[in-house]
């Protein structure tokens, strides 16, 4: 009953800010809100399929905004050029992210273990402008593509603003039926303990490729959304600050969750435009904030507000109030 | 023909200084099995505090001003161990959190670098003055040097592994953490010696690698990824095994510029490492600490 209670009042809530980004901006938000709540739906996207390898399967990939930008320049690419509508090249990019993924690094990293499949996907992403330069008369080299058509012939931000919001809701779905299929309870398992999984007949090797096909398909996705909405995509966007933001969001909000990376994606996409102000000393600022919160407080907002609710808890119940407060 | 032997040496002379920068890595990585994500900014560290010392007290030369960053950079590695990385190991996830903290903490050491030294390429002078000559080939007396410091240094740090007690310690530490904790090696001890070390080393490879290069506050990153794709070549945890990578890898960079330009250097590295890791992943030489 008290389990009950709590999950209402959590959907509740949840349903609230759902029906709230739903009604927003047609009573009357700014372009300039509109465009980071984009911003926010692509990057929560990037953010939780990260948190799906890093948290859910404990695999250390660092490259994400790198196969963001894959997919990114491929649907880019493919609209711009080719003249391919932008709902047909976004899911192309995607799967070419897919599969370029699972072939350049998929193959090798799952018969690695940890550290390596880290320093591989941070090598790829770092290899990624050097190619983009050497392609310059495709990819536009260091000036990015420009002038990328939007979804629609003459869209505004308020469908761009429903269409990523759409995205963004069925990415959710997605990953989190993954989480609760039987490939995620595998992939979960094998992050627990590899050897007791496999014992028990998880095959290491086909699960471990399906969540790097699912979370890199969506990555790669986010990235052509991300290209069509913004209209135009170069390498700074793969510059070391995105980098970071993604790692942030995950850590931040709490990682190995499933809310947890959506909540330091808004936390950091509307705190970030303030981080705007500290110039030049931002990158400390978030390079700061990711030490912080991997020494002092691992499990991120998420862990925050269960230590909370579990602490409010207690006051309402009236039993001894400050007995088990977890210090943080 | 000229020009390739040229290509071949200058190769030699920067594979032996990548093969001085990833032994910091490995050292770290054999030992405590964490691995060192801030890599490259330790070694942009130690090159800065010695070029501090050599241009703020012109009356120090080079020599101490190498040893005085050696000796803060000892310190440095010890206390980041001891104050961030020892609780962080004790927590489950640990491997994760290192490569995120290390990641995050060198972002935060580049900027801060950034705002003390500003955007400027800054240089450490040369060893010696002078060249030598053999027919066609021209080599900088300072380039030898710097071979035979880096050489000179693997065979001392692999003396210091082979024969001191506490060498001997962090070789059994890396061989089996439990099997030294029976003998009782005091583990703690042993990987904030270890971090103090690879620091050290670390930041003595970033002032002979500007001496030959420059230094600004972007360069760890592409250091340390060379450094990564040496270490994977030779195997984890190996020393000797930076050696040949190193120079290997030097000779392949230098002929990839001659004949395709610097803007393959990239991809031809990480297309080496890929394969290195399909075909072998502990190592073409692996080996251990």
């Amino acid at each position: 009953m008290k389990t009950l209670k709590k999950l209402s009042w959590k959907n509740i809530l949840i349903i609230l800010v759902g029906l709230f980004v739903l009604i927003y901006p047609l009573v009357g938000a700014n372009s300039y809100i509109k465009h980071l709540f984009i911003l926010f739906f692509i990057w929560s996207v990037v953010a939780a399929s990260g948190n799906l390898l890093n948290g859910y399967a404990g695999i250390n990939s660092l490259g994400n905004i790198g196969f963001m930008a894959i997919g990114g320049y491929v649907s880019g690419i493919l609209a711009k050029s080719l003249g391919i509508s932008p709902w047909i090249s976004i899911i192309i990019g995607g799967i070419v992210t897919c599969i370029l993924v699972t072939i350049f690094l998929g193959l090798p990293a799952l018969r690695l273990s940890g550290i390596y499949i880290a320093l591989l996907t941070l090598i790829f992403a770092d290899t990624l402008p050097s190619i983009l330069t050497l392609t310059r008369e495709i990819t536009g080299g260091a000036m990015g593509l420009h002038e990328i058509p939007g979804f629609l012939p003459n869209m505004e931000k308020i469908h761009a603003y429903y269409i990523c919001f759409v995205f963004f809701l069925i990415a959710m779905l997605i990953i989190y039926r993954t989480i609760h299929s039987r490939t995620g309870l595998a992939f979960m398992a094998l992050r627990d303990s590899e050897n007791f999984a496999t014992t028990l007949g998880v095959n290491r090797f086909n699960e471990r490729l399906k969540v790097f096909a699912i979370s890199y398909f969506l990555t790669g996705l986010a990235g052509g959304f991300y290209v069509h909405s913004l209209g135009d995509i170069s390498p700074s966007t793969l510059g070391i600050e995105p980098f970071l933001l993604g790692i942030a969001m995950i850590e931040l909000g709490g990682i190995g969750t499933f809310a947890g990376p959506i909540l330091g994606a808004a936390v950091i996409v509307f705190g970030g435009e303030f981080l705007r102000l500290a110039g030049t000393l931002r990158l400390s600022l978030l390079g700061l904030l990711i030490c912080v919160i991997i020494l002092f407080f691992p499990g991120g907002i998420m862990q925050l507000l269960s230590q909370s609710e579990s602490f409010i808890r207690k006051q309402i119940k009236k039993r001894k109030p400050v007995e088990k407060v977890q210090p943080t | 023909m000229n020009s390739f032997l040229n290509a071949i040496i200058s190769g030699l002379i920067s594979g032996s200084l990548y093969a001085a920068t990833a032994l910091g890595l490995t050292i770290i990585y054999g030992v405590s099995r964490v691995f060192n994500f801030a890599h490259g900014i330790v070694a942009v560290m130690g090159a800065y505090l010695a070029w501090t010392l050599l241009s703020s007290g012109g009356q120090l030369n080079l020599l101490l001003g190498i040893v005085v960053s050696l000796g803060v950079m000892y310190i440095f590695g010890t206390l980041v161990y001891r104050f961030t990385i020892n609780p962080l190991m004790k927590k489950p996830g640990w491997d994760i959190s290192t490569v995120l903290f290390l990641l995050g903490g060198g972002i935060l050491l580049e900027n801060v670098l950034l705002q003390i030294y500003g955007p400027r390429i800054k240089s450490i002078p040369v060893l010696v003055d002078g060249s030598i000559k053999f027919g066609p080939i021209v080599i900088q007396w300072n380039d030898l040097l710097l071979i035979v410091i880096a050489v000179f240094g693997i065979v001392v740090l692999n003396m210091f592994f082979k024969h001191t007690r506490m060498g001997q310690a962090m070789r059994s530490t890396a061989q089996s953490m439990p099997g030294a904790k029976v003998v009782g090696i005091d583990i703690e001890k042993i990987f904030g010696l270890t971090f103090g070390l690879a620091f050290a080393v670390t930041g003595f490879s970033g002032v002979l690698l500007s001496t030959k290069y420059f230094l600004n506050p972007h360069i760890g990153w592409e250091w340390m990824v060379k450094g990564f794709v040496i270490v994977s070549f030779g195997g984890l945890g190996s020393t000797n095994g930076a050696i040949f990578p190193g120079l290997i890898l030097g000779i392949v960079e230098a002929l990839v510029t001659l004949y395709l330009g610097a803007m393959w250097v990239w991809p031809i590295w990480f297309a080496i490492f890929l394969i290195v890791l399909l075909i072998r992943p502990q190592g073409i030489l692996g080996g251990r600490v």
